[in-house]
């Protein structure tokens, strides 16, 4: 087969198995619906200052006339105490959300996953023992306690309470490739990639890690919703992002003051971060259904 | 299993050790004086520093930590700089209420999540399957706060059903303290009418709490018991005769549950590190409440204790969840024994 | 003989991705009283199908029943209510399957699993709740009667902790307090060692002989079905292709696929190594038309491309489902 062939064939079976992939993914229309609606949210996000009514009550604005004003046409979600314009406050507050998101995880997975998988491979030298241990130091505590710990340490702001976040997150997946590379470390191929004399790092990396990108991309997408929770849990009371700046815990925190006269203070912060995480949520099961292996 | 047991102990013991290290120099390291933030910005310099010696600031942090580990072994967490009560009444006034909320909490969460899930995954696909599938997706993502607000909203304004605030309302009176349990304490002292007005009180908290993880259980065992279904021994029971209540409720929850109790540690750490939210919102004076008021206030001995106290309580309920595990399990047992 | 089970044109189908697997494809066949009756076939033909589709176990989201009766002592099992079918199992029919281990439950004790089958069986066919001890020395004798030993220790031990063969042993016995007319056995013997093999299936043939049951006995090997039954069905793609009694069927075999199979039969003579059966079982999403052998068949006619062929009888007891052999 000439080049040119090859490659078609290589693309078209690429093809075949991606859209069998979404075949499989779409097998669940919430799956799809949380697509769509995370999507939504993350273009919302980006292009925040372009689609919201009142792009500068994002910040320190005040306005005392038209505060704490119910929900209307001219206010979607009507304005807080100082009359800022809540719909466009949680169209921003999406921003701080999403962007810990990204950062916590892009921070703590690629040293998570390599920890990982040099621990499951070098088993019972002293590097595994070690790795482990420390790992298992940083998991004997629910994670939301650590961080709140570390984040008090620090000055409250939003770069602080990422990077506590991010130091609690990376054990997670230290231990879930931990597993997987263990119970794959006596395999035929890497016994074979062993024989041949592959050196280590294309073992690690080209053999037993892409055996782990299913569990890993399913991972990160289910624990984007569960970082927001951390975050919104820290802002709530007061460790995150720090007024005048909107972020959804702190607005649903000052808007719990009001309640139940001024609902709409804290319903629509609260209701905004329920939806983002079950958008994440529906799209991480999504994933684990594509990457089923199916059983005839 | 004892041989068992006790290693796993001496594990817990080793990982509270590198626990406890962790946290006391990260308590160290944090920039700020801690016992000017103690004293505030009026003490004068002699009275910081009369202060930083006697909490050994001053010297090196091996010295520091020797130190704090000798009191500690004695049973004296030190001096909340806060309260200025030693911690460990602190403690004492306040993990009862935060452990009755806890425990009501899991009660609710493993009924409700097993009967949902058990039922869910037997009905697969039905309208209860897709209903209960639907509220699980939003119970899970719903941060306990938000959680909180919501019943909140719900049931105490516009409802008018719960109230709103502590362990008990104001006017009444509480009972005499024997276990430190309220409604416990209610019952034994045969003061039925304060129990039932505890138990009011703790229904919405221990509710908020307990919905993530209802959803979180109930959608494992509905997996489990879904995925069990189609293994082949469920085909075996189903030719050989077993009645079909028999093989979902005995047969088939046994091994379903396995999943579930692995996820219970997880569980269970959620209900502890969340509680202060709960707390926060429905002012229940408990731990949780505690433990982020002494963190917000920079209270050293506080901090370490609680994170201690934290990781002490994560450590023992870890081991039981792994003696449960193996209890349900045979085959983790007999791997343990070298069977 | 009046005939115990009777399944005409059985169809069935399994839903997936791509399409619709078409595995049964009009399956005739019929067991009398107290018959012992084969079936071989190459995996994936389609025999496990046809025993969950008698004892209706079919999983029946993918698994779909597209056509054709299933009468068991001359009532539609396929009409059946729920109920009925229950006490069919608990009284009257059972099998025995491939993977013994699969067939347990791992978080129980083999005596538990043993002594629910008794206890229900034992309710559904006399209508007799019998006492803890009863149920216990019952499970203790069957067991005894499949050959295991130390029957009484082996009962509180877990499916785990037991042989291939004894857990197969432990199933026999399920089967047979839950089964008293028919017996379909799918290939019990596949997954065990060599040696216990035989030992199975003399137990199982000594246990049919002194009970007497019906019975399916379900292999890919020739070998196992000649030695004992008294008549054999040939499975290929879903359809039976030849059926005659069994010293019949070797001695005089008639379908393309049956002379093949017996031809990749190893013999000691040292006829040198077969050459097995040119060609590949079909896919189900689109099966051949007509008769489904006949792309893999030296003498494929024209008509044998657009019609199935019926089962044409060959003689006492024998058809073949092969157009050469239309009269």
């Amino acid at each position: 087969m000439s080049r040119k062939e090859l490659l078609v064939g290589a693309l078209s079976r690429k093809r075949a198995s991606f859209s069998k992939g979404w075949y499989k993914f779409s097998r669940n229309p919430l799956s799809v619906v949380g697509l769509i609606v995370l999507f939504s949210v993350i273009l919302a996000a980006v292009i925040a200052p372009y689609i919201t009514p009142y792009p500068e009550h994002a910040g320190a604005f005040t306005n005392f006339r038209e505060s704490s004003l119910s929900p209307s046409l001219t206010h979607f979600f009507g304005t807080d105490t100082v009359g800022r314009d809540i719909f466009t406050r949680v169209i921003f507050g999406y921003r701080f959300s999403l962007v810990l998101a990204v950062v916590v995880l892009g921070l703590s997975t690629p040293p998570g996953v390599i920890l990982g998988l040099i621990a499951g491979y070098y088993q019972r030298r002293r590097i595994e023992i070690a790795i482990m241990r420390i790992t298992d130091i940083f998991l004997a505590v629910p994670p939301l306690v650590l961080a709140l710990a570390i984040t008090v340490m620090l000055s409250p702001n939003l770069f602080n309470q990422m990077m506590a976040i991010s130091l609690m997150w990376w054990p997670w997946y230290c231990r879930l490739v931990y597993s997987i590379t263990r119970s794959l470390r006596h395999e035929y191929f890497v016994r074979e990639a062993e024989l041949t004399g592959a050196s280590k790092a294309h073992i690690l990396l080209r053999e037993i890690l892409p055996n782990c990108i299913a569990p890993i991309l399913t991972k990160i997408t289910l624990d984007m919703g569960f970082v927001i929770t951390v975050g919104a849990s820290l802002s709530f009371i007061g460790l995150g992002v720090q007024p005048p700046r909107p972020g959804l815990g702190t607005m649903v925190a000052d808007g719990a003051k009001r309640l139940p006269a001024e609902w709409w203070m804290a319903i629509f912060p609260a209701l905004a971060i329920v939806i983002v995480i079950l958008a994440f949520n529906l799209v991480g099961d999504g994933l684990r259904d594509m990457f089923a292996v199916e059983e005839v | 299993m004892a041989k068992y047991i006790g290693l796993r102990l001496l594990q817990s013991l080793f990982v509270l050790f590198g626990l406890s290290l962790l946290i006391f120099f990260i308590a160290r390291v944090m920039p700020g004086d801690p016992a000017r933030v103690a004293l505030g910005s009026l003490a004068t310099k002699e009275q910081v520093q009369n202060l930083r010696e006697e909490m050994h600031l001053d010297k090196a942090f091996p010295v520091q930590y020797y130190f704090w580990l000798k009191s500690v072994l004695h049973g004296d967490l030190g001096r909340s700089l806060y309260t200025r009560r030693p911690v460990t009444t602190d403690l004492k006034a306040y993990i009862p209420a935060t452990i009755e909320l806890i425990l009501i909490s899991f009660l609710m969460s493993l009924v409700i999540g097993q009967v949902t899930g058990v039922l869910a995954g037997y009905f697969r696909n039905s309208w209860f399957d897709s209903l209960s599938r639907l509220i699980s997706y939003v119970g899970v993502a719903t941060p306990a706060f938000a959680v909180a607000i919501f019943l909140l909203l719900i049931f105490t304004y516009v409802l008018k059903f719960s109230p709103t605030v502590g362990r008990l309302s104001l006017t009444a009176a509480p009972p005499p303290r024997i276990t430190s349990f309220l409604i416990l304490d209610s019952v034994i002292a045969g003061k039925l009418g304060t129990a039932l007005e505890g138990l009011r009180h703790i229904l919405l908290p221990a509710a908020s709490l307990a919905v993530a993880n209802i959803a979180q259980e109930g959608r494992i065992t509905r997996t489990s018991i879904a995925e069990n279904l189609q293994k082949d021994y469920v085909t075996a029971h189903i030719v050989y005769g077993i009645p079909r209540w028999s093989i979902l409720f005995k047969y088939l929850l046994r091994p379903s549950l396995i999943p579930t109790v692995s996820v219970m540690g997880l569980a269970f750490a959620y209900q502890l590190s969340n509680a202060f939210l709960v707390e926060l919102v429905f002012m229940w004076p408990g731990f949780s409440r505690y433990a982020v008021t002494v963190m917000l206030n920079k209270d050293l001995n506080a901090i370490v204790a609680v994170v201690l106290v934290i990781g002490v309580a994560f450590s023992v309920v870890n081991v039981i969840v792994d003696i449960v595990v193996s209890f349900l399990d045979p085959r983790v047992r007999l791997q343990r024994a070298g069977g | 003989m009046a005939q115990l089970l009777e399944i005409k044109n059985l169809h069935v189908g399994f839903r997936t991705f791509e399409g619709e697997l078409k595995v049964l494809n009009g399956v005739d066949m019929v067991i009398g009283e107290g018959e012992k009756v084969g079936l071989v076939g190459e995996t994936g033909c389609g025999k496990t199908t046809t025993v969950k589709s008698v004892l209706r176990v079919l999983p029946t989201p993918p698994a779909r029943i597209t056509g054709g009766e299933i009468f068991y002592r001359g009532k539609d099992i396929l009409k059946m209510k729920p109920g009925e079918i229950r006490s069919l199992r608990r009284g009257e029919m059972s099998a025995i399957f491939q993977d013994p281990l699969a067939a347990l439950n791992p978080v129980f004790t083999v005596g538990h699993q043993l002594r629910d089958v008794i206890k229900y069986s034992s309710r559904a066919r006399h209508g007799k709740h019998l006492s803890k001890k009863e149920i216990r020395d019952r499970s203790i004798a069957v067991l005894k009667e499949t050959g295991m030993p130390d029957s009484e220790r082996i009962l509180s031990n877990y499916p785990v902790q037991l042989s291939g063969g004894m857990r197969q042993r432990v199933c026999i016995s399920e089967a047979l307090s839950a089964a008293a007319r028919l017996l379909m056995a799918d290939e019990p013997t596949t997954n065990l060692d060599v040696t216990i093999q035989a030992q199975i299936l003399r137990r199982l043939n000594e246990l049919v002989a002194k009970r007497r049951p019906s019975i399916l006995l379900i292999s890919h090997s020739l070998g196992v079905v000649r030695n004992l039954t008294e008549r054999v069905y040939i499975m290929y793609a879903g359809n039976i292709v030849e059926v005659a009694r069994t010293k019949d069927l070797f001695a005089d075999p008639s379908h393309p696929y049956t002379k093949a199979l017996l031809k990749t039969v190893p013999k000691l003579t040292g006829e040198g190594i077969s050459q097995g059966i040119p060609g590949r079982i079909p896919n189900y999403l689109n099966p051949p038309e007509g008769c489904r052998f006949h792309p893999r068949c030296g003498h494929a006619m024209p008509i044998c491309k657009k019609e199935r062929p019926a089962l044409f009888i060959l003689g006492d007891s024998h058809k073949v489902a092969c157009f050469l052999y239309r009269r």
